[in-house]
């Protein structure tokens, strides 16, 4: 396993140089980069430009520009955005990198846990009313027009039923006495999800390991609660809690909505898969020994239907950042996707290139993190 | 015992191949019947088609309704026209449907509703033309990378792992700043960036799954040509698969279309997401104005919505017919 | 020996969109605990659905359309499979009977460890069975079946395919069944392989004192492993008598027509006889005689009226209007 683990990792750092090199060259190709743009900033005095020139080599030829713009690429250090001056990319990037993660990520386990579920038991029923409805309802938010979509969470939520805000990051009323930084507090919440990730996973594998049903669900269950509840006194006592709370209520939305909009991916793969999985001998041969219907379902088909989801979930990544730069905009969500959005407006070229780049390697990771779970599903690789 | 006697075919032969042809059709349209999904697919896309198709006759009908006794006012000022129109007897725009304008105007003063059915050929042509070229391409780099193997096919492999990594939909972004993307450049561009993708590795998957059958072994023996076999033998029984592909690509391109143009940064005059761009960009979309001024974003959202579930579920129609797998019994 | 089980006029049908597939039509036969019985037919004449249907193992499209399957279940009370809810139901699943599936390799899920598989099989019917306990079972199962108990730890693509059918056995013998019901176990293995792994299910048997019932459509593998043999055709079974009087006397021209289609090795030389023409359409089956349109003996009573299931002899059971007579040798006219 650790073979094939060192192969595809380099052969991933070998799609990132190529993928690096391309992107660069695609904005070298954008009319006005680079050079003039550093060089008519009024900001930039004769000693910064001096110094930018050395550090990017702008007075050189083409090919020396992207060799230095590789080698600061190795040590990290994407540029300085034009729009932000004299922010770095990269700490812009790092700034907003958390919410995104955050949208993203929260977005996708909830949709992939959904469609799980949905489509193994619509495939189980096959036919029937769950089935019927389960299909129609996922392809037509999979085939919605997003900004609708958002348009009309936004109107149902923020609008008519006036429970959730309707943009932004936080509200600047709640937070206009305080010097707390909302970074601060945001990222505190994510250690808090973190933690409770880290220890529902925990819960999950001691659960395997008892057998009834009843058991199982108690450890589930508890540890969830316990949980929450510690880190709500938690929030609560150190008078923190209403930040928290302001910022959750403004997640709410867009994680809904790119939810929503996600989960029919997974859901009609796990489906279809669920479907001719149901046709394998192994599972006649699960009922013939007399387990239960959801044993038969759950341990044995939809267990086999797993992985190819999790190929598709590599495939589909594209079609979420999409979406994910669209919710961003659409709910002035300030994370990587509206940055990029905005770099575009006002041709901040390097920060444009630093956030494709990112993008690239946010995506051979999850590459590689899809390859790692699928050797750890599937015992026909790993022996 | 049966008598053995001589009997000459009759028919020529492209007339046995046509009833052969529909007979095949008759059953596959058999099995497309009883997925209502599909059939409720294609009845959006026709009642679309011909909605784009009557919309010369909307300005005339609406002409002779409610302009009669004011012809002169209308030619100057062609209410209808959905890219310059105006109606001066309204005051204030946008205004709420009313049976001169049954979707109401855009802040303008243009009719929505003939923006909306101006703009739906234009949809078909972006969507089905994107989808074609990457089809297209898709079979052609599919088919020879499976049957060529080696360089060829690790190099097309690798070529879509990197197409697969850009997002596309941020790459059409950076690209509309620099090229003006007009309907039909944005269509090739479209499909282009889609046919090296995901798509060459589903259609060389099933292109191996041709490619070791006898058939093609005995084709080779009898000294064809590897363009012919590839051609000939290859490609048309991977064409069901890439017949549905397309259908999911239509529905990937209009998305595509519509999201850069509510996000003002294509270079098409009209179509559905330039409607929803308009109602964006002059503020009809903050807080409450959302509700009070929902004919700017209904009908041009749930056109955009429509058109691309009955594609998919056309789609999905299809790959049932085509991966028996999927059938029911 | 006690009548195990006994299946009196059992029916189903497939429905599908051009009507109901009427492949189950009457089957009717008992079963003594030990004994052998072997069901053959053509592809396609309902073997495997019998066995599904005592089971109730079929899908969704198949009706049940009759009859009864009488299990005796050692209270001394017969309990009618048929009748019972699924939940109920479950609980006689590889407890009482057990199967060993068509190209067995498959029965095995590829994500599981094997013995795990055959642990589960064990704790799902007893449930208070420690894992350990479970574990020893399986290791002198393996034993028996000729299987290295220390592969109990493997996965099944790890395994060849005679492995995977011994596995599949040891797996249909870890509840203690009283019926096993083997269909075609060896049909997708080589010729050696085969005739091993028969060999070893019999030896099983006997020692176990078990009662199986085999069904395949070779008649070389039914005659090795039965004590009694039901012909089946088309949905119903035309005779069944003990394996000797099948093959020294046959009584219908079906079962005479198969005992006459195998080259003798070590015998005289003779034509092989084959039977001409079709197994009927199962959707619209003839009202006569199933076997009529390609019988050399039928006629116009055999064309009208469907003979009955009946017992001709002590253990005999014969469904013909002109049975074969000793010594008569009949002749299918090639086409």
């Amino acid at each position: 396993m650790l073979k094939f683990l060192s192969k595809r990792i380099v052969q991933i750092v070998i799609l990132l140089f190529i993928y690096v090199t391309i992107v660069y060259w695609l904005m070298e190709a954008m009319p006005g980069s680079f050079t003039d743009k550093y060089l008519m900033n009024p900001k930039i005095t004769p000693e910064i430009r001096q110094n930018l020139e050395k550090q990017f080599g702008l007075d050189k030829p083409a090919f020396t520009r992207y060799l230095y713009y590789m080698k600061n690429f190795l040590k990290l250090d994407l540029g300085i955005s034009f729009s932000h001056f004299p922010k770095k990319v990269s700490s812009l990037i790092f700034e907003r990198l958390p919410r995104t993660v955050f949208l993203f990520v929260t977005a996708t386990l909830v949709s992939y846990i959904l469609g799980y579920n949905l489509g193994k038991r619509a495939a189980w029923r096959r036919g029937k009313i769950l089935d019927k409805t389960a299909t129609f309802v996922g392809i037509v938010f999979w085939t919605i027009f997003l900004p609708l979509l958002a348009i009309f969470n936004i109107w149902l939520f923020g609008v008519i039923l006036k429970i959730l805000p309707l943009n932004q990051f936080i509200n600047p009323n709640v937070w206009r006495g305080t010097d707390l930084s909302a970074q601060n507090v945001f990222l505190n919440l994510l250690l808090n999800a973190f933690i409770f990730l880290v220890v529902m996973m925990i819960s999950l594998i001691f659960a395997q390991r008892v057998k009834t049903v009843a058991a199982k669900r108690t450890i589930v269950l508890s540890s969830a609660v316990v949980t929450l509840t510690v880190s709500i006194i938690l929030w609560t006592s150190t008078g923190l809690g209403i930040y928290a709370l302001d910022i959750i209520l403004h997640m709410v939305l867009p994680v809904l909505t790119l939810t929503l909009y996600s989960f029919a991916g997974s859901m009609l793969v796990m489906r279809d898969t669920m479907l001719e999985v149901v046709r394998e001998d192994y599972v006649v041969t699960a009922k013939a020994k007399g387990l239960p219907d959801r044993v038969v379902r759950d341990k044995h088909a939809a267990r086999n239907a797993l992985l190819p989801l999790i190929t598709n979930f590599v495939i589909s990544l594209g079609f979420t950042l999409g979406g994910g730069i669209i919710t961003e905009t659409m709910f002035s969500w300030p994370g990587l996707g509206r940055a990029y959005l905005e770099a575009l407006n006002s041709q901040d070229t390097p920060l444009l290139i630093g956030l494709l780049v990112f993008t690239g390697i946010f995506v051979l990771l999850a590459h590689l993190i899809a390859d790692v779970l699928y050797a750890f599903l599937d015992p026909r690789i790993r022996y | 015992m049966t008598e053995r006697s001589e009997t000459i075919v009759q028919e020529s032969l492209w007339k046995i191949r046509l009833k052969l042809w529909l007979k095949e059709f008759k059953r596959n349209w058999a099995l497309f019947r009883e997925r209502k999904i599909a059939i409720f697919g294609l009845s959006v896309i026709i009642f679309f088609a011909v909605f784009g198709i009557i919309y010369p006759l909307y300005p005339t009908i609406m002409k002779n309704v409610f302009w009669k006794d004011d012809i002169i006012s209308y030619e100057t000022f062609t209410p209808y026209d959905p890219i310059i129109g105006f109606d001066p007897n309204i005051f204030d725009h946008p205004s709420p449907p009313s049976l001169v304008h049954p979707l109401g105007t855009d802040p303008l003063g243009r009719d929505v509703l003939s923006m909306v059915m101006y703009s739906t050929p234009r949809e078909f042509v972006l969507g089905i033309t994107a989808a074609l070229i990457t089809v297209v391409i898709g079979t052609i780099i599919g088919a020879s990378s499976a049957y060529y193997g080696g360089v060829v096919d690790t190099f097309f492999m690798r070529l879509a792992d990197i197409v697969m990594l850009f997002p596309s939909l941020a790459i059409l972004m950076v690209l509309s700043a620099f090229i003006e993307l007009s309907l039909f450049r944005l269509a090739l561009i479209i499909g282009i960036l889609a046919g090296f993708g995901s798509i060459t590795i589903v259609l060389k998957a099933q292109a191996l799954t041709v490619k070791v059958r006898p058939f093609i072994e005995a084709a080779k023996s009898t000294g064809a040509s590897d363009a012919y076999i590839i051609l000939k033998h290859i490609i048309p029984n991977i064409l069901p698969l890439s017949f549905l592909y397309m259908m999911l690509n239509v529905t990937g391109a209009i998305f595509t279309e519509a999201v850069l143009s509510f996000l003002g940064l294509a270079n098409i005059r009209m179509s559905w997401g330039v409607i929803i761009h308009m109602a964006e960009s002059s503020g009809y979309l903050m807080g409450s104005s959302i509700g009070t001024y929902w004919w700017l974003w209904v009908p041009a959202g749930a056109c955009i919505t429509l058109l691309c579930s009955a594609f998919y579920f056309l789609g999905r129609g299809l790959e049932e017919i085509v991966n028996p797998r999927l059938r029911k019994r | 020996m006690l009548v195990l089980l006994s299946v009196k006029n059992l029916k189903m049908h497939y429905k599908t969109k051009m009507g109901y597939v009427r492949a189950v039509d009457g089957i009717s036969f008992d079963l003594d605990s030990g004994e052998g019985l072997g069901i053959v037919g053509e592809s396609g004449c309902g073997k495997t659905s019998v066995s599904m249907t005592i089971l109730r193992l079929l899908p969704d499209n198949a009706e049940f359309k009759g009859g009864e399957v009488l299990f005796d279940n050692e209270n001394g009370e017969p309990v009618n499979l048929v009748s019972l809810a699924e939940s109920e139901m479950r609980r006689y699943r590889w407890k009482g009977i057990s199967m060993i599936f068509q190209a067995a390799m498959n029965s095995l899920n590829p994500v599981y460890k094997v013995g795990d598989q055959i642990v589960e099989a064990i704790q799902n019917h007893f449930p208070d069975t420690p894992t350990d306990v479970a574990k020893k079972k399986v290791a002198e199962l393996f034993k028996l079946v000729g299987l290295d108990p220390t592969r109990m730890e493997q996965y099944p693509h790890q395994y060849s395919g005679g492995m995977k059918q011994r596995a599949v056995i040891a797996m249909a013998l870890s509840c203690d069944p009283r019926i096993i019901i083997a269909d075609e176990p060896t049909t997708a293995l080589d010729v050696i392989v085969q005739d091993r792994i028969l060999r070893e299910i019999r030896a099983i048997q006997k020692k176990l004192n078990m009662a199986m019932i085999y069904i395949s459509h070779d008649i070389a593998v039914i005659a090795e492993v039965s004590d009694r043999i039901a012909v089946m055709y088309a949905g119903k079974f035309v005779e069944l008598a003990d394996s000797v009087t099948i093959f020294k006397r046959p009584m219908h021209p079906y079962t005479y027509g198969l005992m006459h289609a195998f080259p003798s090795v070590t015998g005289k030389k003779v034509d092989l006889v084959t039977i001409p023409g079709e197994p009927p359409d199962l959707l619209a089956p003839p009202r006569g005689c199933r076997f009529y349109p390609r019988c050399p003996k039928g006629d116009k009573l055999c064309e009208e009226k469907d003979p009955e299931y009946v017992e001709v002899d002590k253990g005999h059971f014969l469904a013909c209007h002109h049975p074969v007579q000793p010594g008569e040798v009949v002749q299918f006219n090639a086409e």
